[in-house]
């Protein structure tokens, strides 16, 4: 490892370690997976990979969780994203295709994608 | 390098205490089963130090969800994937679980064991790995080097100053003062150290912080080195610690590579290199100047200051000597700024204080609080209280250098100087509690046998004086101890203080000063009584059974006795301490079950079963005490509850003519109109007040003192030569709330006492409201379910583990559909002359009170009403003083009880005191104890005149062994046989019933015979008959 000369190079190292240390941080955002064994096989792993690397690539800081069958399997694999203490959105039928344009609009925009929207849990009652 | 990505990480705690649990093999298992599952690559493995719940370890922590499980195992690998991992599901039965309610409490930031913490210094142990110098940094480790680097050294040393820490190894020397000195010294050399040597018994603050979290130890050391000016530092540390000293030693070496230590640390200018040295576990080695001699080779001998190491430390060059917790916290103050960290704690002690806590508490483990933390928030609410619900009697702080402090002063707000007041000190953060099976004069001695070996012997006030103490100790333990020696403890203590050379021996007669001051009873105890109350000096508990028990029944005799079936043998054993056979078989507490060592293996010996089977076994063959030849002077005794008749049965065996006055149609006290029926019937009671009658004791029934007698009358017309006053406590309490004497209050003990006495009340289809949480209260409520009352309802003002009324007492009320409500006071009876309802307030639990239990107090706003018929008193009881009322020169005191002396004499020559009377409302087998006290004190007192304490030698059996000890390893207790709710309703029939012989004689066997080993460590083993013939034989 490269010896730190001065302070910029602690503090760019810092930046570069506190990446791998996310699931340790805290973040204002989480993103929830449905992963019974309807979201998994409705294809849930591979949406949440999708949704890992495309957090990593726009550098988004958030948590990425699961949950278990929620009883809405027609629609797995469900994503639910909440903000703060704003409203949990969920989304329905959501594929590895889907991820960048949700990830985008929902998270970087502000905007919710009404298409692919399922339901809406206000914060309270969410939490 | 593209950084990965996880979703989730897995904190598992690989601290040496967790890892001797199986922490590593859980984490391999949970590694393997991650690649198994392919989500290796989404889910990451950290190894962390300790987070301080070590009571409950190993633990993890899963983050981003924050869930903790403890105690885990390889077996739960699969449940932790599949449900928490994959599914995002809680694994509850991994969760830690709420005692009083059984409910989990998955989430790190709710379990209350952290509530109350405060983790400043601790903040990253147990959520990073420590041996990766990337997580530190990414946790915002070395950012406070930086800031410091662009300070000026004395500015550094300003903002110290101002923070107020100070030294976190014991003496609570300001930290930036010392600094100051080191700074200002003379010389272009200087050193630093940490001080790392922890050897306090119980404590482990500095393991875990340097193996949970050695770069905060790393980087204030930086930042000190560079305020006072020295280019080397080392950190002393124990050799005995693998793991502290593996992770420091990483530690090292990646700040080195990154050149955070070497030369120019971070292009500053500044060189700085930690060394360390591992020391052999000398606890003279924790003083400075011992521990720098150590550091330069020599043996750790301490020499006298000044010169202070600020003006001459490590080869004569000025030394700044800091704990390490002390430099783990200069990071933070650099970071977040003396006035940040001086708004925490109190006036004059500042921040933080790391504490293990350990001994008797139920969590155990590493905690930090804010200095000025009370004890009671620390113990009852952090520690949640005494280890298996058990009363806490103290705590003991500062290691062997500290105190004892009782838990009467548990409101004491902990800071330095605080814990000095209380004849105890801060120390390094050490705190073991202790409950009421830790014998306070065995604490003293346990620590002075510690220093004994750790005295380094340079001076001859710690070498000799420590020896002397200890010496003391051991005959007191021993039951060889006399008063004086008291004494001599105190001024040989005074001695070693003021004449020793370091610290060790300044300090080391705290523990037997502190527990003198605050425990001095216990001290007598042993020297006078010759008695261990907790049962834990050898010598003198032959059984801790025997030694719990009031009236200290020789109860492993009996019990073997009945194994054999030679049940008239095992109960004359047993009535010569205690003559009610029959009726302690069926209400005795059992305080020798509490405290029986097959609890430590399975379950206790069930005592009171076999009691109750041999004393029914023998109930038909009447028993005539034996007597010793007439004497003269008569004695009267007013009461007949099992103190007055057990004294005199003792005094008529003495051979004293005594007559019983009792006021009440029946005999027997409480035993008759206390306890209702179904738990003792009245005629099973009979059968034991004949055995004492046949003795030759006279009892005159409806006789009662004050009304048909005085006590001149006794002592001057009838010619009594003394009274034992035995009138037990009958009164009831009164609620102290409005409307209390309207029409259809009745006071518990008088609605027992006319069931009992065949006058009930006609409750049938009643409501019945009973106030109180004791034995009275509960057996008025179940009385009144048998008179067939509508709706039985319990009020009681706190919670239901705080009742004092017997837990199995508690469950058949329950069992029986009597209603309870917890955390609910009366606040007025309401009704026009009768009753008709009662208003109640809700309760919460506000501070400690000295008994460790929460006071309630009342919630505004929270007042509701119950319908009532019939409202029972019952919130305790004292003596009914009205019998006293025309006599004089008798004095009462606290709780209307007769004041006695140790021989249990009145203010009146003559008369004594003894049972409930004497010592407040108790229970039958401590009535009975204090009848052969006061029997033992009236002979005493009728041979030589004097009234003082008698002390019975124990007279003991010895009952071979008879049978195969190991094949009882696995026998189980038998349940107790109890009829239906059914057969119960409107009658009084005895609810539990006698085991059978089979049944006795198996449970007898599983009896460890502590006695027996008692005998052998003290050298009293009978030879075996049976080897000595075999020898003849062979010769």
């Amino acid at each position: 490892m490269p010896k730190l000369k001065n302070l910029e190079d602690l503090e760019q190292l810092r930046e570069r370690v506190q990446s791998e240390m996310k699931a340790r941080t805290q973040a204002n955002t989480t993103i929830t997976i449905g992963m019974g064994t309807c979201g998994i096989s409705a294809g849930a792993r591979e949406v949440m990979h999708a949704i890992i690397s495309e957090l990593e690539a726009q550098g988004i800081d958030a948590h990425v969780t699961t949950t278990g069958c929620i009883g809405m399997c027609s629609k797995e694999p469900l994503v639910d994203i909440q903000q703060g203490d704003e409203a949990r959105v969920t989304y329905g039928n959501v594929t590895p295709a889907m991820v960048p344009r949700l990830l985008d609009e929902h998270l970087v925009q502000g905007k919710v994608v009404t298409d692919w929207v399922v339901g809406r849990v206000s914060g309270q009652e969410g939490a | 390098m593209m950084a990965e990505r996880y979703r989730a990480d897995v904190l598992v705690c690989t601290c040496a205490s967790c890892s001797k649990r199986g922490a590593s093999e859980f984490k391999e298992a949970l590694v393997e089963e991650l690649e198994r599952r392919n989500l290796a690559s989404e889910v990451r493995v950290v190894e962390t130090g300790s987070r301080g719940f070590c009571s409950e370890g190993p633990v993890v922590i899963i983050q981003p969800d924050g869930i903790l499980y403890r105690q885990v195992d390889v077996a739960d690998v699969p449940d932790v994937v599949e449900e928490t991992l994959i599914k995002g599901r809680v694994v509850e039965r991994l969760a830690y679980q709420e005692p009083s309610t059984h409910e989990a409490v998955p989430y790190y930031d709710e379990v209350p064991f952290y509530g109350k913490q405060m983790r400043v210094v601790l903040r990253n142990c147990g959520m990073i790995d420590p041996q990766s110098i990337e997580e530190s940094i990414a946790v915002g480790g070395y950012q406070a080097l930086g800031k410091a680097l662009s300070m000026k050294p004395k500015a550094i040393i300003k903002e110290i100053t101002k923070a107020g820490l100070r030294g976190r190894g014991g003496a609570g020397f300001p930290t930036g003062k010392k600094w100051q000195f080191a700074h200002d010294a003379p010389g272009d050399v200087k050193y630093i150290v940490a001080n790392g040597d922890e050897g306090d018994p119980g404590a482990f603050m500095d393991r875990g912080l340097m193996e949970g979290d050695p770069h905060s130890v790393i980087e204030g050391m930086i930042i000190g080195a560079y305020a006072i000016g020295a280019n080397k530092g080392f950190v002393y540390m124990r050799d005995e610690y693998p793991l502290a000293v593996r992770n420091m030693t990483l530690a090292i070496e990646q700040a080195r590579e990154y050149g955070l230590l070497g030369k120019d640390i971070l292009g500053s200018g500044f060189d700085f290199d930690v060394e360390i040295v591992r020391g052999a576990g000398a606890f003279v080695c924790g003083e400075e100047t011992a521990l720098m001699a150590s550091i330069e080779g020599y043996a750790g001998n301490p020499r006298p200051r000044p010169p202070f190491p600020a003006q001459s430390g490590l080869w004569g060059k000025p030394t700044n000597i800091n704990n390490v917790k002390t430099w783990a916290n200069i990071p933070v103050i650099i970071d977040r700024g003396a006035d940040w960290f001086s708004q925490i704690g109190t006036e004059t002690s500042k921040g933080t204080m790391i504490f293990s806590l350990v001994g008797k508490v139920k969590n155990s483990g590493l905690v930090e609080v804010p200095m000025g933390i009370t004890l009671q928030d620390l113990i009852y609410e952090i520690g949640g209280g005494g280890e298996n619900g058990s009363k806490i009697k103290g705590v003991q702080t500062g290691g062997p250098s500290g105190g004892c402090i009782p838990a009467s002063m548990f409101d004491l707000a902990v800071d330095y100087e605080n814990l000095k007041e209380a004849g105890s000190i801060m120390g390094s953060g050490g705190m073991i509690v202790m409950n009421e099976d830790t014998c306070m004069v065995d604490v003293a001695r346990y620590f002075l046998d510690f220093l004994k070996d750790e005295s380094c012997g340079k001076c001859t006030p710690c070498r000799e004086g420590i020896r002397q103490m200890l010496a003391i100790l051991n005959r007191i333990t021993s039951g060889q101890g006399e008063l004086s020696d008291l004494d001599t403890l105190e001024s040989l203590a005074q001695a070693v203080k003021s004449a020793s050379l370091c610290g060790l021996g300044q300090t080391a007669p705290n523990p037997v000063l502190s527990t003198l001051r605050y425990f001095r009873d216990e001290y007598v105890e042993h020297i006078v009584d010759k008695k261990c109350s907790a049962g834990v000096c050898t010598a003198l508990v032959r059984g801790r059974c025997t030694n719990a028990c009031p009236a200290n029944v020789d109860v492993p005799s009996y019990v073997a006795l009945v194994a054999q079936g030679r049940y008239a043998d095992a109960l004359a054993v047993h009535r010569k301490k205690n003559p009610f056979v029959l009726a302690c078989g069926r209400v005795c507490p059992a305080f020798c079950e509490n405290k029986c060592r097959r609890s430590e293996l399975d379950e206790p010996i069930a005592i009171r079963q076999i009691k109750r089977y041999m004393a029914d076994h023998e109930a038909g063959t009447p028993w005539t005490p034996e007597r010793e030849k007439k004497k003269t002077e008569k004695v009267a005794i007013v009461g007949s509850g099992p103190a007055g008749l057990t004294a005199a049965l003792r005094l008529a065996q003495k051979g004293y003519p005594v007559t019983v006055f009792e006021a009440l149609p029946v005999a027997g006290g409480m035993m008759a109109v206390g306890i209702p029926d179904y738990r003792l019937p009245q005629d099973t009671l009979k059968v034991e007040i004949e055995n004492i009658k046949r003795a030759g004791v006279k009892i005159k029934l409806k006789t009662a003192l004050g009304k048909d007698f005085t006590l001149d009358d006794l002592l001057e017309k009838d010619g009594f030569s003394a009274v034992i006053l035995a009138i037990g406590a009958h009164k009831s309490r009164e609620l102290g709330v409005p409307g209390e004497d309207k029409e259809g209050v009745y006071h518990g003990t008088q609605f027992l006492c006319d069931v009992a006495l065949g006058k009930p009340p006609d409750l049938k289809g009643k409501k019945v409201v009973v106030v109180g949480g004791g034995d009275t209260a509960i057996d008025a409520a179940r009385t009144a379910w048998r008179l067939e009352a509508s709706e039985v309802t319990v009020v009681y003002r706190r919670t239901r583990a705080d009742m004092p009324a017997f837990v199995e007492e508690i469950e058949a009320a329950e069992e029986e559909g009597i209603q309870f409500h917890f955390l609910t006071n009366p606040v007025r009876v309401l009704g026009n002359g009768q009753v008709t309802g009662i208003e109640l307030a809700r309760q919460q639990l506000g501070k400690y009170d000295a008994s460790g239990r929460r006071r309630p107090e009342p919630i505004p706003g929270s007042e509701f009403t119950l319908d009532v018929d019939v409202l029972i008193p019952a919130i305790g009881q004292s003596p009914d003083l009205v019998c006293m009322e025309g006599e004089k020169g008798i004095e009462t005191g606290r709780g209307s009880t007769f004041v006695v002396n140790d021989g249990l004499g009145t203010t009146r020559e003559g008369v004594f005191a003894a049972g409930d009377a004497a010592t407040g409302p108790a229970t039958v087998i401590q009535a009975v104890a204090q009848g052969n006290e006061v029997a033992a004190a009236v002979d005493h007192y009728l041979q030589t005149g004097c009234v003082e304490k008698v002390t019975c030698e124990p007279e003991y059996e010895i009952v071979e062994q008879c049978f195969d000890m190991e094949e009882y390893y696995k026998a189980v207790r038998p349940q107790a046989v109890v009829c239906t709710i059914e057969e119960r309703c409107g009658n009084f029939n005895e609810v539990e019933s006698t085991l059978d012989e089979t049944t006795i004689q198996e449970e007898c066997k599983r009896c460890i015979r502590c006695d027996l080993e008692w005998l052998e460590t003290m050298g009293l083993l009978p030879c075996d008959e049976e080897t000595e013939v075999e020898e003849e034989v062979l010769a």
